[in-house]
């Protein structure tokens, strides 16, 4: 991650200095207005000359941080391959310029683990602001969602090959040393708690499957919020194999469990007072003999049969299970999952939106004002009667999916997660179009986004820290 | 069509007698319910006691010839319809709908309504009209005896006037529904755009302005996009404007009061073009018309009910096909709003229908709202399923005008996002825009699309565009819909004008 020093002055070196300049503002320099820079968000100049580069960084109206973290995204970004930079956020609110620099460390993260060192990148980042006693708790709790966020690209940037299901339990143990408790469930205690739907989809793979339970206490009486994660370290399909072309994306369908996991480490960074949980379901959905079938049926952990259809719609398999343990173990107050569960939600909206499912309509209503908050933006979608009436099966309690042409397989899959909420208030995320960047955007390069993290933090931060509350 | 009358009531002597029942009035019968449990010594009470009927809503319960004391001739069958507790319009069209197969195999039936305040016991027959609706033109050989017997309803009532009053207008309604479900239902090979065209023009003799344009006017008026979708069809395009000036009295417009504006896509065949479909389930694209035939439909409404109202509806018509003069892909059209488009996938045609018409409609009527309907994208199915169509609006209130009247009518909308990032899909290398933005979101690109057409640049269009691929059609039965063509959108865009539109 980004260094980031606070000062009150710039060093005297040649390192870039990006400044911010709201709408408005531009005129106070005097090459903006030959470069046609106004200060509209998204606007860069840089003053030409062979002393330190300037860089001018449009931030249009800045109505709330997101606004402000994108411009330290984008000026990052227009920076380039230099190894130290500076900001200069001087004269701005406190909560403005860390920000700013929560923006560029996002920006600036990169996979660099399996390259040959020697390419320059930033490392360093000067934040130069007039108190850097106001700035610091203000950019404690923003590094903290950035920490967390950076955690899930690390773990989806990594290989199958390296980040196999043990790899994957092993790291998040890791997560002890910031107070975080972590119980990994193996085969023996998944087959004592009856969770058939994980274990089945594990079967196939040489790397067992693994529940991961990672609990932050908070310091409030409360019951947990409980965030499910799909943590698929590999998904080939199973027996009903994927094609091959584009199977690479696939070492990213644990992405669910990465943003769960980023969160927690936010909460524990920040401290946060309302206790959290994270269940995540880990797994490696393989072509093995000892593969589950298309036709098998399952008994899952809350004892309801499934019929299995398609074996490559593992994760509401290894969700429903994980679901209900949640619901169980931990009688939580509310319980959001993320997975990269549907090709569907991706015809339905893209790489913008993520799709958002659930029981709670305050939770939903909660969940989305998160999203806007941190640029991880969601979309309302029904699960109808019709689309629960769709997966009656004929041996079992339901099938796992539905069986035709243009098939909602997005609501599908959300009603039938449903089935294993057990009541509890409970928002369903599908994130599978919005886990990895095509191209760069304002808070990533291409590659792992790191979607979840900083939104599950934000929800905590509004919604559920008011001590009063409880 | 199934003949629905309202009557005094009187103890039917054949056919079936229906008793529509709350719950909890199954024990307290009144009126001809009544009268049958008293001509046949209280058998009827018990009866449905003995069939554990309790009114609940979907609960019904047949006995079958029953013994009328002293011999008399009775109904061969009573029928006792549950309402369940609260007795909503919704509820009872549901009901109405649920007692047209239980009744199918009587010539007549009476329903026994006296209790039922007017506009419920109306939204009964209605839910029992639509679903009487049955397109069996082209049977011919089919047995007597498997047909649907049922000729005639009589609606038992001691308020026939105003029970008539709150008939009238829904009447309309379902001419208008029948009228969309028979445009859909009829094959390609009859249905092309001519026929249509001349089927619309035949609306005039409800009072609507019907004007026809080929290709030489279409041609004239630089519709370069429908025009390119038509090229490879044998069969010429059409449009159709049809207006219904309720508003002004069919006279001459007076103050310039804004039409409502529809607009249907009406691909009477879409094979896909260039860009073929694959050949399992493309008998389906018959109903790539059912946008066209929802605007008809609800402009038929508008016109049966004598509505308040100035609306226009307009409809693009062609066919889509594969042939040595058909569209590329890689082609550039241009489009009557001077915009070009790269044509990638001729299979994405409706949307360059819809450009052309779209545009024209604002050029020519000012609207003061646009609404088009289109079975547009697979995507939508793939998003939503067939529960909801998908709604897509540059404007909140319209929207919710929209959500909202389709809840009431049970044509379920969901609304979908629109986006700048989405629009960018849509950029080409060589024209203005590609006509498809590639799967992801393809729905919502395909909205974006239309919404390129939409010109806001001297002021506010409110638009909305209903993606009702999933929902024209059923594969299975539905309470007021049969199998089949649904009819989708009539009901919907006549309680919009209703609600906000009229007086």
């Amino acid at each position: 991650m980004l260094k980031l020093r606070l000062r009150r002055a710039p060093r005297e070196d040649a390192a870039p200095l990006l400044v911010p300049v709201v709408e408005g503002d531009a005129a106070r320099f005097p090459f903006a207005a030959a470069a046609g820079f106004t200060g509209a968000a998204g606007q860069v100049a840089e003053q030409p000359g062979p002393a330190r580069r300037l860089i001018l960084l449009g931030c249009g109206t800045p109505k709330r941080s997101l606004d402000w973290e994108e411009a330290g995204g984008l000026g990052l970004a227009a920076a380039g391959a230099v190894p130290r930079l500076g900001l200069d956020a001087r004269g701005l609110a406190p909560e403005a310029a860390a920000s700013l620099a929560a923006g560029a460390a996002l920006r600036a993260w990169r996979c660099d683990a399996y390259r040959a060192p020697g390419e320059v990148a930033p490392s360093r980042l000067d934040l130069i602001v007039d108190s850097p006693e106001a700035v610091l708790p203000r950019w404690a709790r923003a590094e903290a969602a950035v920490r967390g966020c950076l955690l899930a690209r690390e773990l989806v940037a990594m290989p199958a090959n390296r980040l196999t299901t043990r790899e994957f339990a092993r790291r998040l143990e890791t997560l002890a040393e910031h107070g975080i408790t972590v119980d990994v469930l193996g085969r023996k205690r998944l087959r004592r708690e009856g969770l058939g739907g994980l274990l089945a989809v594990g079967g196939g793979s040489a790397n067992p499957p693994r529940l991961a339970v990672l609990r932050w206490r908070g310091s409030v009486a409360a019951p947990p919020v409980a965030f499910i994660g799909k943590g698929l370290c590999f998904d080939t399909g199973g027996i009903s194999i994927k094609p091959a072309s584009g199977m690479q994306e696939m070492k990213a369908d644990m992405a669910g469990a990465a943003a769960c996991a980023g969160a927690m480490l936010a909460l524990a960074l920040r401290r946060s007072p309302a206790p959290a949980v994270a269940v995540l379901a880990i797994a490696e959905n393989m072509t093995g003999a000892a593969s589950y079938r298309p036709g098998d049926v399952l008994r899952m952990g809350s004892g309801r049969t499934v019929e299995v259809v398609d074996t490559d719609a593992e994760g509401r398999l290894v969700l429903a299970d994980a679901l209900h343990y949640a619901a169980t173990q931990f009688r939580p107050q509310a319980m959001l999952d993320l997975a990269t569960l549907t090709g569907a939600i991706v015809t339905a909206l893209g790489a913008h939106r993520a799709g958002l499912f659930g029981t709670d309509a305050a939770l939903l209503a909660q969940a989305a004002a998160a999203g806007e908050m941190v640029g991880e933006r969601l979309w309302p979608m029904p699960i109808g009667t019709r689309h629960r009436e769709d997966l009656r099966s004929d041996i079992a309690d339901l099938k796992q999916c539905a069986t035709g042409r243009f098939l909602p397989d997005a609501c599908h899959a959300a009603a039938f997660l449903r089935e294993f909420a057990g009541g509890v208030p409970w928002a369903h995320l599908d994130i599978a179009g919005v886990d990895t960047r095509a191209e760069a955007g304002a808070l990533g390069g291409k590659g792992p986004s790191g979607f979840g993290a900083r939104l599950l933090d934000m929800l905590m931060q509004m919604y559920f820290e008011d001590v009063e509350r409880h | 069509m199934l003949d629905i009358a309202f009557v005094k009531p009187a103890l039917p002597r054949h056919g079936a007698l229906v008793l529509p029942l709350a719950e909890g009035a199954e024990t307290a019968l009144t009126g001809l319910a009544q009268a049958i449990d008293a001509a046949t010594g209280g058998a009827v009470l018990k009866a449905l006691a003995a069939a554990g009927f309790k009114g609940r809503k979907g609960q019904s319960a047949t006995i079958w010839a029953p013994a009328l004391e002293g011999g008399a001739p009775g109904p061969a069958k009573l029928v006792a319809l549950g309402l369940g507790k609260e007795m909503t319009a919704e509820a009872a069209e549901a009901a109405g709908g649920a007692l047209l197969p239980l009744i199918s195999g009587e010539r007549e039936a009476v329903i026994a309504a006296e209790a039922l305040p007017a506009p419920i016991a109306a939204s009964l027959s209605l839910g029992l009209l639509l679903r009487s609706y049955r397109f069996d033109r082209y049977r011919t050989t089919e047995k007597e005896e498997d047909k649907p017997k049922l000729e005639r309803v009589s609606v038992a009532t001691d308020a026939a006037s105003a029970v008539k009053a709150a008939w009238a207008p829904m009447r309309a309604v379902a001419d208008g529904v029948f009228l969309a479900r028979d445009l859909v239902s009829e094959p390609p090979n009859v249905l092309n755009p001519s026929e249509f065209a001349d089927r619309l023009q035949a609306l005039e003799s409800h009072g609507l302005v019907v004007e026809v344009l080929g290709p030489k006017e279409m041609r004239k008026l630089g519709f370069g996009a429908l025009l390119g979708v038509a090229q490879g069809s044998a069969e010429e395009p059409r449009m159709v404007v049809m207006q219904w000036n309720g508003a002004t009295g069919g006279k001459a417009k007076k103050a310039a009061q804004k039409p409502v504006a529809f607009i249907g896509k009406g691909v009477t065949f879409d094979t896909g073009g260039i860009s073929i479909k694959p050949a399992a389930g493309m008998e389906d694209m018959k109903f790539d018309m059912a946008g066209a035939g929802a605007v008809a439909g609800v402009m038929l409404a508008l016109a049966g009910r004598r509505a308040k109202v100035d609306a226009v509806g307009l409809v693009g018509l062609v066919e889509n096909m594969p042939s040595g003069s058909a569209q590329r892909p890689g082609d550039v059209v241009k489009t009557a709003s001077g915009q070009t488009v790269e044509v990638i996938n001729t299979d994405a045609e409706g949307r360059l229908v819809l450009a052309d018409v779209i545009h024209y409609c604002q050029q020519r009527f000012a609207p003061r709202f646009m609404v088009d309907l289109a079975t547009l994208t697979g995507a939508i199915i793939i998003s939503l399923g067939h529960e909801h169509a998908g709604l897509f609006s540059n404007d909140d209130a319209l929207a919710q005008q929209l959500t909202a009247a389709g809840k009431t009518v049970g044509e379920a909308l969901w609304r979908m996002p629109l986006g700048e990032a989405y629009d960018k899909q849509l950029k080409s290398d060589i024209a203005d825009m590609k006509n498809v933005g590639g799967r992801p979101g393809g729905s919502i690109t395909a909205a974006h699309f239309i919404q390129r057409f939409v010109d806001t640049k001297d002021g506010p269009m409110p638009w909305a565009h209903l993606d009702i691929a999933g929902t024209a059609w059923t594969t299975k039965d539905l309470p007021t819909v049969p199998k089949g063509a649904t009819g989708f959108g009539v009901r919907l865009l006549d309680r919009l004008v209703a609600e906000h539109y009229e007086g």
